[in-house]
């Protein structure tokens, strides 16, 4: 039986961030000049990769849809609440922990949706993206006619966005390394149909199983449930069983303290 | 900075001498630089003879003379820039002075234009202009080319890895590199880097002074002229409009610091340079007229990059509205 792990949202959040993200590099690498050093230029169909409008270009519109889905993705995480990427208390610890189980060293602890490894992971790369974000919104608004920052400003503008190009691309060879590791692999399908394997989640992500399908299931998944099984039923009955529920869902919420 | 431009300040009004005898050229006029934030300069084709009955040119002659610490000492035997099989090495040609290198920051070229059936001799100095917004600085990839805000246009030749790309952006292609010079040296020179671009810094040092650049003073018709931006500008347009004269350098590239005057249009200037073209390579810079700044078309599509973030909320808005009106497809939603 298979499990939803990643919304349609989620999954368009990552791939337009991986797309773009790639794109930025690739652009970004070129603003250094070295395709033409590196007769990367001469390669089929690259011969734009060294003309540094073309790849400054290309540069502003990918930052232009990194900036929007970074923020889609975080107006989304404010909307929702949904703060199970974030790290936690003691994830250090238990990532060494997850590390050691890799080799065989450790149990691998009960896992939440995300591993804590994923969870840290997710904050350095983030926090990439944070500073890029700025220093090349910055670095935009210094080559406008008419805005000039200082010398000092500028180096260290082009310093930060410069390293901070390097931990991203650091934090993504980790990410694609990961999967490397077997148990790791069951993950990957689920970033393209979002669906993972109950049998794997069952295994590895006790905590989110426990979370999502636990005592304590909030009344209005339970509405949902019954809403879809009601469907076929003739719609003045379906009215008529809803109102049933609705006041059968209220009273055990009171009486359970759960708020609707 | 602020204490330079105090001190100018404190030059100009003691001074008191009016702004007129500023573009006269001479010598005094360093001392009655007054306060601003931007200097510029005139450079007068009507005036200037190439110095045509003297060794060399007296500005070029000075500029080399003023910089000759400034100038690349590399170490020998320079690596060619892997996996290319070449690089630039100007250093056993130190004495040229017909076109711009890292050791002749200015340079002047001897055209016959033709203008209206005649050929008229014309002389024209020509080093970096200090655009007023530099596509060289605004996309050196290390942030060590600088607009300062006295109006030079400044390379850290300590911290410059000798990419060139300050060179392809110029319209002017005016930087010149060095290999074997500078921090490349010290990190992979064999695979990344190409040394240390060199071109004109306006004599920074001494407009910090309260001194103009090393090229005006020497010329003997007072062809360059030295001051605020503003008024060589202001200059520059009213001898144009008087004297039906042509200005180069007001518009060009989104407006520059420096202002060529000429009686003949700069097209047929521009056409002269292009016959005396020799291989194509930088170094003899064209007078392309109303020539456009790299950085126009990417200022364009900076509008996105506000957009983009307002776009970015308002979807997130919809998508988290749709999952709370129980959308399917959702974690939560584990039918």
């Amino acid at each position: 039986m298979k499990m939803i792990r990643h919304n349609l949202a989620i999954r368009f959040t990552h791939w337009v961030t991986a797309l773009s993200i790639f794109v930025l590099l690739f652009t970004g690498f070129g603003q250094m000049p070295m395709y033409r050093r590196y007769n990367v230029d001469t390669l089929p169909g690259l011969k734009w990769s060294s003309d540094f409008l073309i790849t400054l270009n290309i540069h502003y519109i990918a930052a232009a849809i990194l900036i929007f889905i970074s923020l889609y993705y975080l107006a989304y995480l404010l909307f929702t609440k949904r703060w199970d990427i974030l790290p936690k208390k003691g994830d250090v610890k238990e990532s060494l922990i997850i590390m050691a189980a890799m080799v065989g060293l450790a149990k691998e602890p009960d896992n939440d949706k995300f591993l804590a490894e994923q969870r840290l992971a997710f904050a350095v790369t983030a926090f990439s993206v944070l500073i890029l974000i700025i220093t090349g919104l910055l670095k935009v608004y210094k080559n406008l006619p008419m805005v000039s920052f200082s010398a000092k400003t500028i180096f260290w503008l082009a310093q930060l966005h410069n390293l901070f190009t390097f931990i991203l691309l650091f934090s993504i060879i980790i990410h694609l390394l990961a999967f490397l590791y077997k148990d790791n692999r069951f993950l990957v399908p689920s970033m393209f149909t979002g669906k993972i394997s109950r049998s794997y989640v069952e295994q590895r992500h006790k905590l989110w199983l426990a979370r999502i399908e636990g005592e304590q299931v909030p009344a209005n998944v339970v509405v949902e449930v019954l809403d879809d099984n009601i469907n076929t039923v003739a719609k003045e009955e379906n009215e008529e069983i809803i109102e049933e529920i609705d006041d059968i869902m209220e009273k055990t919420n009171e009486a359970e303290g759960i708020e609707l | 900075m602020a204490i330079t431009r105090r001190m100018f300040l404190k030059r100009g009004a003691l001074s008191g001498v009016a702004a007129a005898s500023i573009v006269t050229g001479s010598k005094k006029a360093a001392a009655s630089i007054t306060a601003t934030d931007e200097y510029g300069s005139i450079i007068d084709l009507t005036k200037c003879d190439g110095c045509i009955n003297y060794d060399r040119p007296f500005c070029l002659a000075a500029c080399k003379d003023k910089n000759k610490d400034n100038f690349p000492e590399p170490e020998k035997p320079i690596m060619d820039y892997w996996p290319q099989t070449k690089h630039e090495d100007w250093s056993d040609k130190r004495d040229l002075t017909d076109r711009l290198t890292p050791y002749n920051w200015i340079y002047v070229q001897h055209l016959e234009v033709e203008y209206q059936g005649k050929k008229i001799q014309v002389h024209v100095p020509r080093r970096c202009m200090h655009c007023d917004n530099p596509a060289c600085a605004g996309l050196c990839p290390f942030g060590v080319n600088n607009k300062m805000p006295e109006g030079p246009v400044i390379i850290d030749t300590d911290i410059c890895m000798g990419g060139a790309k300050c060179r392809d952006v110029c319209p002017w292609e005016i930087p010149q590199r060095q290999a074997g010079v500078g921090l490349y040296k010290k990190i992979a020179p064999k695979f990344a880097g190409g040394g240390v671009m060199y071109k004109c810094d306006m004599c920074y040092d001494l407009i910090l002074k309260g001194e103009e650049p090393a090229c005006v003073g020497v010329c003997p018709q007072n062809a360059i002229m030295f001051g605020p931006k503003k008024e060589m500008q202001e200059y520059a347009r009213n001898w144009a409009k008087t004297n039906q004269g042509y200005i180069y350098g007001d518009v060009e590239n989104g407006g520059t610091s420096t202002f060529y005057l000429s009686s003949l249009p700069f097209t047929a200037i521009n056409k002269a340079i292009k016959e005396q073209e020799v291989d194509g390579k930088p170094g003899r810079p064209t007078m392309e007229v109303g020539i456009e700044n790299y950085l126009e078309e990417p200022a364009s599509l900076a509008k996105g990059l506000v957009i983009a973030p307002l776009a970015g909320v308002m979807a997130a808005g919809l998508t988290a509205y749709k999952i709370m009106q129980g959308g399917a497809g959702d974690e939560d939603d584990q039918a």
